[in-house]
């Protein structure tokens, strides 16, 4: 992993509105930060696992760049990469991360991972 | 009935200041103890919360009213969503209502109860209404059986909707009559209402049950919503982009069991069905477990714009929106 990717995704939580934030890498290992009471990284690693899961007929019908889950009281967004990559941010409505969430699936978009 | 025994307190002091202490007031912390106050058959009124400890709002709404047929029930709720206020009214509540910020908001709502329990209370002042919409109107109206004549103004008098006891006998908007002055009375945003005493009309245009005609104008609402949204031109509270404006390439809306409503442009129904389907399905089981609140909707950006679903409990939605060219 590039460092430029290491530091930007741990500079993810400092985002304000960031709940979560995982990762799938390519070798298929998880990681994540999030809040420890309400995401912790075992809950982070169960949720990105089965909406990967859920993203995979999505992918196939629609090549979709990002998709996004608005719940009432957050938004999850995922961001597929053609390296294998699969990035999860959990952001809380009408915050600075959830009005750029567009730029941060861009910049993962943009990060070389090798 | 609600789990926080302040608001509860609080509430039953208002309704009992409200009232000139006419009011006899029951309060339960949870379903059990709601369902026995009920038994007794003396509560003619029963103010739920949304979310009631022990049991599911609908499941309890029809409890009480196999307890007791003629029970009122109103439903309130902190941030009343279209869903909340649907699934309720459908199970039988009678209201649905945001729970008051404010002494205003309390009053507004204590008349509200009134009408719809059948209390007389004096309604002067039209700013009492508020949270109260013309849906809920009519339908307290319908329900109570009463005549009346609603009266839609935005600025001036819009129309008027003619109800005798309880039967939606006539609508006017303009130079539209009938079911499509109803609905389009229905569908008018940002206006006020006024409840006047019934008059004979000057002709009778309707003759559908007033459960159809409400139901008529939700779907309306709904599909021009969604098409609005979809297009880009409004957003939702949980609106997730902020893209410019596109033109829906693709509609399909379902019930909730999977009956086609409304397609344009679907070339494939059945596999979008089949897809909102599988969401609905796997989101119900993994949601709960985010503490999110419901599933407003799935948007996925494509190549060339956007899809949108929505897995709700009584509508799936599907609709393609395609990005609107910059020099089109």
């Amino acid at each position: 992993m590039k460092t430029d990717f290491k530091t930007w995704f741990a500079s993810l939580p400092a985002v304000p509105g960031v709940i979560a934030c995982g990762v799938r890498q390519a070798n298929g290992k998880w990681g994540g930060f999030g809040d420890e009471k309400k995401f912790p990284a075992e809950k982070i690693e169960k949720v990105l696992k089965q909406f990967a899961e859920l993203h995979e007929p999505l992918a196939a019908d629609f090549y979709p760049r990002w998709t996004t889950w608005a719940f009432e009281y957050g938004q999850l967004r995922f961001v597929p990469r053609p390296d294998k990559w699969l990035l999860m941010l959990l952001v809380s409505p009408e915050t600075e991360a959830a009005q750029n969430l567009d730029q941060l699936s861009e910049k993962f978009l943009a990060l070389s991972a090798k | 009935m609600d789990a926080d025994r302040d608001y509860l307190a609080a509430v039953g002091d208002a309704f009992l200041w409200l009232s000139e202490n006419t009011w006899q007031i029951h309060t339960a912390t949870g379903a059990t103890p709601a369902l026995a106050a009920v038994e007794t058959g003396k509560i003619q009124l029963a103010i739920l919360d949304v979310q009631p400890a022990g049991s599911d709002v609908v499941e309890l709404i029809n409890q009480l009213l196999q307890q007791q047929p003629k029970l009122k029930v109103v439903v309130m709720a902190g941030t009343a969503t279209e869903e909340k206020r649907a699934t309720s009214l459908a199970a039988g509540a009678g209201l649905f209502l945001e729970k008051p910020m404010s002494p205003e908001g309390m009053k507004a709502i204590f008349q509200s109860l009134c009408e719809l329990a059948g209390w007389a209370v004096p309604l002067t002042n039209p700013a009492a209404r508020r949270g109260v919409t013309i849906t809920d109107l009519i339908h307290i109206e319908c329900q109570a059986r009463n005549s009346s004549v609603l009266e839609i103004f935005r600025e001036h008098s819009l129309g008027r909707i003619y109800i005798e006891e309880g039967q939606i006998i006539h609508a006017i908007c303009g130079e539209l009559s009938g079911e499509v002055a109803f609905q389009k009375l229905l569908g008018i945003a940002g206006g006020t209402f006024e409840l006047r005493d019934f008059e004979l009309p000057p002709e009778r245009t309707l003759n559908r049950t007033w459960e159809y005609l409400l139901g008529e104008a939700t779907r309306q609402r709904e599909l021009s919503e969604f098409r609005a949204r979809a297009s880009g031109m409004v957003s939702g509270s949980a609106a997730v982009s902020t893209e410019p404006a596109g033109q829906a390439s693709e509609l399909l809306i379902c019930s909730g069991t999977g009956e086609m409503l409304y397609q344009w442009q679907c070339a494939d129904a059945a596999a979008r069905l089949g897809l909102l389907q599988k969401i609905a399905q796997r989101a119900e089981t993994l949601i709960p477990e985010l503490q999110l609140g419901k599933l407003d909707r799935l948007e996925l950006q494509l190549a060339d714009g956007r899809a949108i679903l929505q897995p709700r409990a009584d509508r799936l939605v599907f609709a393609r929106v395609a990005d609107r060219a910059v020099n089109a």
